[in-house]
């Protein structure tokens, strides 16, 4: 029976090879390549079905090395695992509207809060910042593409394999349950030791996925630092490099140092499950203690991988619909670099009720608070490039300001946790929830929010629609202020965290907690229908500045590419153009003109 | 419309082998990890084979053979590590050895392959 699993195994296994070979002599003219001499990825007079045009259909997505493709996939792919990570929370909030268990049991409710933190930091959180920047960087800094397009195609498609490996639990697949180790997988619980069920291969495939996304994300990092160096137009200098693309360099920089550690960890903590060694073992090996010092070097500047380039998306917006140019610009610049290098020094502030070393827990204590120096620089440049601005309140700009806010109040939480005495009172409770959502989804998604308006007629060609955009920011901002201020409540009130179950005196804050997350999933409906509907009947932007920017100076080179190619469609004069675009004709600058209003 | 105003018009813009490569690695390292015999094999020729292939349409290479060659030490190398290392291991529940021969089973393909390429393609398909 066994030999007859592997034997359709390796046919399967046979096939699967044959096909792709077969295809790929299909697609790629082998034979036809003329090699470079400088070896970059321009490739001239070449032949082969893909080289001389992007092929049709499903096939151009596939195969695609252009960053704007691939920032898009990026961004479609981050989207849908929001939608599976808020889909998760909400079945969680509902489970937490009444004291005792009546939708999941709490095993279930471990899954989902395993998951829930996964997806949104690896699966949404690092995508979606790499979809802006993939798109836009390459622009803004006048390069062609991005250093190594292939290299970026592959950062991107290791994603749907690893959120299928870390969702795999969850698929009806015989003996397989999803990983309940929460994010952090602390060891000895998911090491797999004692009575638990968490040495079951759902597990390991979680790690698997986990790792591939780090493989991923360290792919991309290098990508964009030597694009940022090496790839610059003539009239890009370092001083007169933007502001995103400052962050998106300084958190490569975070990736590069922080997620081959959290690989590694990962490859001992596979090797201990499955191939009896000792590094995590209480007792032989380095314990608990040694998981989490290793988890923590990684997962600190994780927060600061994730936080830094949305704080470079506000940083560049805001100031376009505050009429001023950024306030302080250089020393926003410094206190990005400042927040990448103090970031490694702060890992251990998670682990002050462990029984560390009181003397290194002060250091650690020392070094989070001075970390909130350079972050309290930027919400002051941010606020004084406000000061006496011309503000236009449109719907990015909402979302800046939104992040400004919820930042400051997630921010302030934060320096009370840095705080030893506080963090011994508070640690492992609802506060501590509430304080890193107001960054994660008050901050970050919110400045993703800020970024995906604004740049969503540059995109699309198409405008969204207003109103829908305010009341999906109304609904979040309250929504979001709802729930988590209430987390941070009953963290006062000494409610844990991960817990399915919680005594009736908690219920009224967790009851108003759930309320906001039905805010939020309700802002979220309207603002996935916002995209589609506009997307596709979306009034059609004809102009190359649609926000008006030029008018106070303010515009910027990616507007001057989107201006151009709005000018060359015109030039077609609405006839048949080439296929460029996947071999769809698309002939709107006749008809929909008439149509959109 | 042009798509990319102001780029040059000889910027290849797809390429059909980072999909596979990145499909080779979860399939490499699951069959590795949970011992699953083929799926190591296959994951880790679909891989190397890919690598070679994209090295040779980057320009970096004028043939894919010795790319593959090249592969297969790496690779052989990493299956004899296992076998050794499976010698060291005490634990009867530790079956390194039978992961080690499916990475070997990979590396010789590989190496077999290039090796054939390299001696029997004829040169004239690569001209330049």
């Amino acid at each position: 029976m066994q030999l007859n699993g592997q034997l359709a195994l390796t046919i399967l296994m046979g096939l699967f090879l044959v096909g792709v070979f077969a295809w790929l002599t299909r697609v790629e003219n082998w034979s036809g390549y003329t090699p470079l001499s400088s070896g970059g990825s321009a490739v001239s007079g070449e032949s082969g079905y893909v080289s001389e045009e992007k092929p049709a259909g499903i096939v151009r997505w596939l195969t695609t090395v252009d960053h704007k493709d691939i920032g898009l996939m990026y961004g479609a792919y981050g989207v849908f695992a929001f939608v599976v990570g808020g889909l998760m929370v909400i079945l969680m909030r509902t489970e937490l509207a009444t004291p005792e268990t009546v939708l999941v049991q709490p095993g279930f409710y471990n899954s989902l809060l395993t998951s829930h933190g996964i997806t949104m930091l690896f699966l949404f959180g690092t995508p979606i910042i790499a979809a802006f920047s993939n798109y836009f960087i390459p622009l803004i800094i006048g390069a062609d593409d991005m250093a190594f397009p292939r290299i970026n195609a592959i950062a991107f498609w290791l994603l749907p394999p690893a959120a299928l490996l870390i969702w795999a639990g969850f698929f009806p697949i015989p003996n397989l349950i999803p990983a309940q180790t929460a994010w952090t997988m602390y060891t000895p619980l998911s090491a797999g030791v004692g009575q638990g069920n968490q040495m079951n291969a759902g597990v390991d495939l979680m790690m698997l996925g986990l790792h591939l996304s780090g493989v991923s994300a360290t792919m991309g990092a290098i990508n964009f630092i030597a694009t940022i160096f090496t790839e610059r137009g003539e009239e890009v200098t370092w001083a007169n490099l933007d502001i995103f693309s400052w962050t998106i360099l300084t958190q490569s920089g975070l990736i590069l140092f922080a997620f081959p550690l959290l690989g590694s960890a990962l490859l001992m903590l596979i090797a201990d499950r499955n191939l009896g060694t000792t590094f995590f073992a209480v007792g032989e090996g380095g314990g608990a203690m040694l998981w989490q010092h290793l988890f923590w070097f990684f997962g600190h500047p994780e927060v600061y991988i994730l936080v830094l380039p949305p704080m470079g998306l506000v940083s560049y917006i805001l100031p376009r619909f505050a009429g001023r140019r950024l306030f302080g610009f250089k020393f926003v610049v410094y206190s990005t670099l400042a927040i990448g290098v103090l970031s490694f020094g702060v890992w251990a502030h998670h682990m002050f009720s462990t029984g560390m070393d009181p003397r290194l827990r002060a250091s650690f204590m020392a070094v989070s608070m001075a970390i909130a120096i350079p972050s309290a620089v930027k919400t002051f440049n941010w606020i004084t490039t406000m000061w006496n601005g011309n503000i236009r309140l449109t719907a990015p700009m909402l979302y800046c300001i939104g992040f400004v806010s919820n930042f400051i109040i997630g921010g302030v939480t934060g320096v009370f946790l840095a705080s030893i005495p506080v963090d011994l009172v508070l640690h492992d409770t609802y506060y501590v929830v509430g304080h890193f959502h107001y960054i994660v989804m008050g901050a970050i998604t919110f400045a993703g929010m800020a970024g995906i308006y604004y740049w969503f007629p540059l995109v699309t060609g198409r405008m969204y629609q207003r109103s829908l955009a305010k009341w999906h920011f109304w609904l979040w901002m309250v929504g979001t202020n709802i729930t988590f201020l209430a987390m941070i409540l009953l963290g006062y009130g000494g409610m844990p965290r991960r817990y399915a179950t919680y005594l009736p005196q908690f219920a009224s804050l967790h009851q108003i907690a759930t309320l906001g997350a039905y805010m939020l999933l309700l802002g979220g409906i309207i603002w996935v229908w916002n995209m589609v509907q506009s997307y596709f009947e979306g009034p059609v932007v004809e102009d190359g500045d649609p926000w008006d920017l030029e008018a106070s100076g303010l515009r910027t080179v990616e507007w001057d590419w989107f201006d151009r190619k709005l000018q060359t469609k015109i030039a077609d004069g609405g006839e048949e153009e080439p296929v460029t675009d996947g071999g769809v004709v698309e002939d709107e600058s006749a008809d929909e003109l008439d149509t959109d209003e | 419309m042009d798509e990319n105003p102001g780029l040059s018009e000889q910027y290849r813009t797809a390429s059909p082998w980072p999909f596979f490569i990145a499909l080779s690695i979860p399939l490499a390292e699951a069959g590795i990890l949970f011992n699953l015999f083929a799926v190591a094999v296959g994951g880790l020729l679909l891989f190397f084979g890919c690598c070679a292939g994209m090295l040779q349409e980057a320009g970096y290479v004028d043939r894919p053979w010795r790319s593959l060659v090249v592969g297969a030490v790496i690779v052989l190398a990493f299956g004899g590590l296992l076998l050794y290392a499976d010698t060291q291991v005490a634990n009867e529940a530790v079956q390194l050895a039978e992961r080690g021969y499916a990475v070997l089973v990979a590396g010789i393909i590989l190496f077999v392959g290039g090796l054939l390429g390299e001696v029997f393609v004829d040169d004239g398909e690569f001209a330049v």
